[in-house]
Protein backbone atom coordinates (compact mmCIF):
# COMPACT_ATOMS: atom_id res chain seq x y z
CA UNK A 1 0.00 0.00 0.00
CA UNK A 2 1.26 3.78 -0.60
CA UNK A 3 0.05 7.09 1.31
CA UNK A 4 0.28 10.27 1.17
CA UNK A 5 0.10 13.41 2.99
CA UNK A 6 -1.61 16.09 1.80
CA UNK A 7 -2.73 19.19 4.18
CA UNK A 8 -2.49 16.72 7.29
CA UNK A 9 -4.28 13.96 6.27
CA UNK A 10 -3.05 10.88 4.69
CA UNK A 11 -4.52 8.99 1.95
CA UNK A 12 -3.80 5.79 1.06
CA UNK A 13 -4.24 3.55 -2.35
CA UNK A 14 -6.25 1.47 -2.34
CA UNK A 15 -8.24 3.89 0.13
CA UNK A 16 -9.02 2.15 3.68
CA UNK A 17 -11.89 4.64 3.99
CA UNK A 18 -13.47 7.63 2.02
CA UNK A 19 -11.59 8.47 -1.24
CA UNK A 20 -8.49 8.71 -3.01
CA UNK A 21 -8.30 10.49 -6.06
CA UNK A 22 -5.78 9.55 -9.26
CA UNK A 23 -5.29 10.40 -13.00
CA UNK A 24 -6.21 7.72 -15.72
CA UNK A 25 -4.50 8.07 -19.20
CA UNK A 26 -4.57 5.79 -22.12
CA UNK A 27 -0.99 4.94 -23.12
CA UNK A 28 0.30 3.07 -25.92
CA UNK A 29 2.78 1.45 -24.15
CA UNK A 30 2.08 0.72 -20.07
CA UNK A 31 6.55 0.03 -19.90
CA UNK A 32 7.08 3.36 -21.60
CA UNK A 33 5.26 5.57 -19.83
CA UNK A 34 5.79 4.19 -16.29
CA UNK A 35 10.17 5.10 -17.38
CA UNK A 36 9.22 8.27 -18.35
CA UNK A 37 7.11 9.19 -15.08
CA UNK A 38 9.64 7.75 -13.13
CA UNK A 39 12.72 9.29 -14.81
CA UNK A 40 11.61 12.76 -15.44
CA UNK A 41 9.22 13.12 -12.07
CA UNK A 42 10.89 10.72 -9.62
CA UNK A 43 7.41 8.95 -9.64
CA UNK A 44 7.79 5.23 -7.93
CA UNK A 45 6.21 2.54 -10.19
CA UNK A 46 4.10 0.65 -7.89
CA UNK A 47 2.89 -1.67 -11.07
CA UNK A 48 3.28 -2.07 -14.43
CA UNK A 49 0.20 -4.16 -14.69
CA UNK A 50 -0.13 -6.94 -17.08
CA UNK A 51 -2.15 -7.53 -20.03
CA UNK A 52 -5.25 -9.13 -18.60
CA UNK A 53 -6.25 -6.01 -17.57
CA UNK A 54 -4.26 -4.78 -14.81
CA UNK A 55 -2.92 -1.00 -15.33
CA UNK A 56 0.51 0.50 -14.41
CA UNK A 57 0.44 2.32 -11.24
CA UNK A 58 2.75 5.18 -10.89
CA UNK A 59 3.20 7.25 -7.16
CA UNK A 60 3.93 11.06 -8.07
CA UNK A 61 3.91 13.38 -5.40
CA UNK A 62 0.38 13.72 -3.98
CA UNK A 63 -1.49 11.54 -6.30
CA UNK A 64 -1.02 8.18 -7.88
CA UNK A 65 -0.85 7.87 -12.17
CA UNK A 66 -2.83 5.38 -13.52
CA UNK A 67 -1.99 3.75 -17.19
CA UNK A 68 -3.36 1.63 -19.37
CA UNK A 69 -4.21 0.95 -22.92
CA UNK A 70 -6.88 1.73 -24.70
CA UNK A 71 -10.02 -0.60 -25.56
CA UNK A 72 -13.74 -0.38 -27.00
CA UNK A 73 -16.51 -0.01 -24.38
CA UNK A 74 -17.13 -2.11 -21.84
CA UNK A 75 -20.51 -2.94 -19.95
CA UNK A 76 -19.81 0.22 -17.42
CA UNK A 77 -19.35 2.53 -20.12
CA UNK A 78 -20.92 1.26 -22.63
CA UNK A 79 -20.33 3.65 -25.45
CA UNK A 80 -17.45 5.03 -24.25
CA UNK A 81 -13.99 4.41 -26.52
CA UNK A 82 -10.69 4.80 -24.69
CA UNK A 83 -7.43 5.92 -27.69
CA UNK A 84 -4.56 7.82 -26.89
CA UNK A 85 -5.01 11.47 -27.47
CA UNK A 86 -5.97 11.71 -31.69
CA UNK A 87 -5.19 14.74 -32.03
CA UNK A 88 -2.54 16.52 -29.56
CA UNK A 89 -3.27 19.84 -29.69
CA UNK A 90 -6.51 19.90 -29.21
CA UNK A 91 -7.03 19.37 -25.24
CA UNK A 92 -9.63 19.20 -22.73
CA UNK A 93 -8.09 18.15 -19.65
CA UNK A 94 -4.80 17.49 -18.27
CA UNK A 95 -2.37 16.80 -15.55
CA UNK A 96 -1.07 20.48 -13.66
CA UNK A 97 2.34 20.56 -12.12
CA UNK A 98 2.29 22.99 -9.57
CA UNK A 99 5.81 24.22 -8.54
CA UNK A 100 7.54 26.01 -5.80
CA UNK A 101 11.36 26.93 -8.49
CA UNK A 102 9.37 26.82 -12.34
CA UNK A 103 13.34 27.27 -13.56
CA UNK A 104 14.98 24.78 -11.35
CA UNK A 105 12.19 22.31 -12.34
CA UNK A 106 12.74 22.95 -16.04
CA UNK A 107 16.61 22.89 -15.96
CA UNK A 108 16.17 19.33 -14.04
CA UNK A 109 13.56 17.69 -16.17
CA UNK A 110 14.76 18.81 -19.50
CA UNK A 111 18.26 17.15 -18.01
CA UNK A 112 16.03 14.49 -17.71
CA UNK A 113 14.35 14.40 -21.28
CA UNK A 114 11.45 16.04 -20.87
CA UNK A 115 10.32 17.85 -24.17
CA UNK A 116 9.01 21.27 -23.17
CA UNK A 117 6.81 22.82 -26.04
CA UNK A 118 8.74 26.34 -24.57
CA UNK A 119 11.12 27.73 -21.64
CA UNK A 120 9.19 28.73 -18.93
CA UNK A 121 6.92 32.08 -19.83
CA UNK A 122 4.88 34.91 -17.78
CA UNK A 123 1.40 34.67 -17.57
CA UNK A 124 -1.50 35.76 -15.67
CA UNK A 125 -0.84 35.71 -12.32
CA UNK A 126 2.25 32.93 -12.62
CA UNK A 127 5.58 31.69 -14.78
CA UNK A 128 4.26 28.14 -16.96
CA UNK A 129 5.50 26.13 -19.59
CA UNK A 130 4.13 22.36 -20.86
CA UNK A 131 6.10 19.29 -21.24
CA UNK A 132 4.67 16.72 -24.16
CA UNK A 133 4.54 13.33 -22.64
CA UNK A 134 5.28 10.39 -24.45
CA UNK A 135 1.88 9.56 -26.09
CA UNK A 136 1.20 13.38 -26.61
CA UNK A 137 -0.12 14.52 -23.38
CA UNK A 138 0.09 17.93 -22.42
CA UNK A 139 1.65 18.27 -18.65
CA UNK A 140 1.15 22.12 -16.97
CA UNK A 141 4.29 23.23 -15.26
CA UNK A 142 3.64 26.27 -13.69
CA UNK A 143 4.71 28.20 -10.47
CA UNK A 144 2.07 30.97 -9.14
CA UNK A 145 3.01 34.19 -8.18
CA UNK A 146 3.91 35.24 -4.46
CA UNK A 147 0.50 37.20 -4.59
CA UNK A 148 -1.45 34.43 -5.50
CA UNK A 149 -3.18 32.62 -2.85
CA UNK A 150 -4.20 29.24 -4.90
CA UNK A 151 -1.98 27.74 -7.72
CA UNK B 1 -6.12 12.49 11.25
CA UNK B 2 -6.52 12.55 15.72
CA UNK B 3 -3.70 11.59 17.30
CA UNK B 4 -4.88 8.34 19.06
CA UNK B 5 -3.75 6.41 15.48
CA UNK B 6 -0.59 7.02 17.06
CA UNK B 7 0.56 3.36 14.74
CA UNK B 8 0.35 6.41 11.86
CA UNK B 9 1.53 9.20 12.99
CA UNK B 10 4.98 7.86 12.81
CA UNK B 11 4.97 7.43 9.32
CA UNK B 12 2.80 11.08 8.60
CA UNK B 13 5.74 12.89 10.51
CA UNK B 14 8.08 11.27 8.14
CA UNK B 15 6.31 12.17 5.54
CA UNK B 16 6.20 15.03 2.97
CA UNK B 17 3.04 16.94 3.21
CA UNK B 18 1.89 18.21 -0.05
CA UNK B 19 0.47 22.01 0.04
CA UNK B 20 -1.22 24.24 -2.47
CA UNK B 21 0.72 26.17 -3.81
CA UNK B 22 3.62 24.07 -3.09
CA UNK B 23 6.11 25.55 -0.28
CA UNK B 24 9.01 23.44 -2.29
CA UNK B 25 8.90 20.71 -4.61
CA UNK B 26 6.35 19.80 -6.21
CA UNK B 27 1.99 19.32 -5.84
CA UNK B 28 0.04 17.73 -8.55
CA UNK B 29 -3.50 19.08 -9.61
CA UNK B 30 -5.83 17.69 -12.40
CA UNK B 31 -7.30 20.40 -14.80
CA UNK B 32 -10.15 20.46 -16.74
CA UNK B 33 -11.77 23.01 -19.46
CA UNK B 34 -15.30 23.73 -18.78
CA UNK B 35 -18.09 25.81 -20.10
CA UNK B 36 -19.08 27.41 -16.51
CA UNK B 37 -16.72 27.70 -14.04
CA UNK B 38 -19.50 28.22 -11.15
CA UNK B 39 -21.51 25.42 -12.21
CA UNK B 40 -18.82 22.66 -12.63
CA UNK B 41 -17.25 24.08 -9.11
CA UNK B 42 -20.84 23.59 -7.29
CA UNK B 43 -21.14 20.14 -9.17
CA UNK B 44 -17.82 18.48 -7.64
CA UNK B 45 -18.43 20.47 -4.01
CA UNK B 46 -22.06 19.34 -3.89
CA UNK B 47 -21.04 15.59 -5.39
CA UNK B 48 -18.20 14.97 -3.57
CA UNK B 49 -17.27 17.76 -0.99
CA UNK B 50 -14.55 19.69 -2.79
CA UNK B 51 -13.76 22.72 -0.85
CA UNK B 52 -14.20 25.21 -3.59
CA UNK B 53 -11.08 27.66 -3.08
CA UNK B 54 -11.21 30.27 -5.47
CA UNK B 55 -14.01 30.72 -8.34
CA UNK B 56 -11.33 32.51 -10.72
CA UNK B 57 -12.24 35.30 -12.96
CA UNK B 58 -13.04 36.10 -16.22
CA UNK B 59 -9.45 37.76 -16.67
CA UNK B 60 -7.85 34.21 -16.69
CA UNK B 61 -7.97 33.25 -13.22
CA UNK B 62 -8.88 30.00 -12.70
CA UNK B 63 -11.22 28.03 -10.53
CA UNK B 64 -9.24 26.00 -7.48
CA UNK B 65 -11.07 23.41 -5.52
CA UNK B 66 -9.48 20.65 -3.28
CA UNK B 67 -10.68 17.44 -3.53
CA UNK B 68 -8.82 14.89 -1.27
CA UNK B 69 -5.58 14.16 -1.90
CA UNK B 70 -5.38 16.37 -4.92
CA UNK B 71 -6.53 19.54 -6.61
CA UNK B 72 -8.91 20.55 -9.27
CA UNK B 73 -8.26 23.20 -11.28
CA UNK B 74 -10.90 24.72 -13.84
CA UNK B 75 -11.22 27.33 -16.75
CA UNK B 76 -12.75 27.73 -20.02
CA UNK B 77 -11.26 26.80 -23.03
CA UNK B 78 -9.03 28.78 -25.33
CA UNK B 79 -6.92 29.37 -28.28
CA UNK B 80 -2.96 28.76 -28.26
CA UNK B 81 -1.33 31.38 -25.46
CA UNK B 82 2.76 31.70 -26.08
CA UNK B 83 3.35 28.81 -23.66
CA UNK B 84 1.65 26.44 -25.93
CA UNK B 85 1.80 27.98 -29.57
CA UNK B 86 -0.16 25.05 -31.25
CA UNK B 87 -2.93 23.74 -28.62
CA UNK B 88 -6.07 24.79 -28.48
CA UNK B 89 -8.21 23.82 -25.08
CA UNK B 90 -11.96 23.37 -25.38
CA UNK B 91 -14.50 21.26 -23.30
CA UNK B 92 -14.54 17.77 -24.53
CA UNK B 93 -15.25 17.90 -28.34
CA UNK B 94 -16.86 13.73 -28.06
CA UNK B 95 -17.61 12.98 -24.94
CA UNK B 96 -17.75 9.28 -26.11
CA UNK B 97 -13.69 9.27 -27.34
CA UNK B 98 -12.29 9.82 -24.11
CA UNK B 99 -8.12 10.08 -23.43
CA UNK B 100 -7.77 10.86 -19.93
CA UNK B 101 -9.95 11.20 -16.92
CA UNK B 102 -10.39 11.67 -12.83
CA UNK B 103 -9.97 8.08 -11.45
CA UNK B 104 -11.70 8.17 -8.56
CA UNK B 105 -10.48 4.80 -5.89
CA UNK B 106 -12.94 4.11 -3.20
CA UNK B 107 -13.10 2.11 -0.18
CA UNK B 108 -16.78 1.16 -0.23
CA UNK B 109 -18.04 1.49 -4.03
CA UNK B 110 -21.40 0.60 -3.37
CA UNK B 111 -21.96 3.30 -0.41
CA UNK B 112 -20.62 5.79 -3.02
CA UNK B 113 -22.49 4.90 -5.60
CA UNK B 114 -25.60 5.50 -3.69
CA UNK B 115 -24.36 9.03 -1.55
CA UNK B 116 -23.04 10.24 -4.74
CA UNK B 117 -26.43 9.49 -6.73
CA UNK B 118 -28.16 11.13 -4.03
CA UNK B 119 -26.58 14.17 -4.34
CA UNK B 120 -27.56 14.26 -7.77
CA UNK B 121 -24.66 12.44 -9.80
CA UNK B 122 -25.69 10.87 -13.08
CA UNK B 123 -23.95 7.35 -13.46
CA UNK B 124 -23.47 6.29 -16.62
CA UNK B 125 -24.79 2.07 -15.14
CA UNK B 126 -24.54 0.71 -11.41
CA UNK B 127 -21.35 -0.41 -10.23
CA UNK B 128 -20.26 -3.73 -12.19
CA UNK B 129 -17.45 -6.33 -11.43
CA UNK B 130 -14.58 -6.31 -13.48
CA UNK B 131 -11.34 -7.57 -13.39
CA UNK B 132 -9.47 -6.46 -10.13
CA UNK B 133 -12.34 -4.03 -9.18
CA UNK B 134 -15.92 -3.23 -8.79
CA UNK B 135 -16.22 -0.11 -11.26
CA UNK B 136 -19.01 2.76 -12.42
CA UNK B 137 -18.62 5.93 -14.32
CA UNK B 138 -20.33 9.58 -13.88
CA UNK B 139 -20.42 11.88 -16.63
CA UNK B 140 -19.83 15.98 -15.01
CA UNK B 141 -21.59 18.82 -16.18
CA UNK B 142 -19.40 18.98 -19.57
CA UNK B 143 -19.42 15.21 -20.20
CA UNK B 144 -16.38 14.19 -18.81
CA UNK B 145 -16.36 10.50 -17.37
CA UNK B 146 -15.13 10.18 -13.65
CA UNK B 147 -13.80 6.26 -12.57
CA UNK B 148 -15.21 5.62 -9.40
CA UNK B 149 -13.38 2.11 -8.60
CA UNK B 150 -13.13 -0.05 -5.80
CA UNK B 151 -10.31 -2.87 -5.67
CA UNK B 152 -10.58 -6.35 -4.71
CA UNK B 153 -8.61 -7.12 -1.42
CA UNK B 154 -6.43 -9.49 -3.27
CA UNK B 155 -5.28 -6.74 -5.31
CA UNK B 156 -2.16 -4.69 -4.23
CA UNK B 157 -3.00 -1.23 -5.86
CA UNK B 158 -5.73 0.51 -7.01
Amino acid sequence: MSQVQVDGKTYQMPPQDGFTVAHFITVADVERSARFYEKVFGGRILTTGNSEGAPGFIQIANTWLIVYFGGAPTPDKPTVTLSVPPGPDSVSSFMNIRVADIHSCYELWKSRGAEFLTEPKVKYGETRCYIRDPDGYIIEVGQSNPDVAYG
Amino acid sequence: MPESKSSASQVQVEQKNYQMPPKDGITIAHFIVVADMERSARFYEKVFGARILSGGDSKGAPSYMQLANTWLIVNVGGGPTPDKPSTTLSVPANPDLVSSFLNIRVADIQACYKLWKSRGAEFITEPKPKYGETRCYIRDPDGYIIEVGQTNPDVTYG
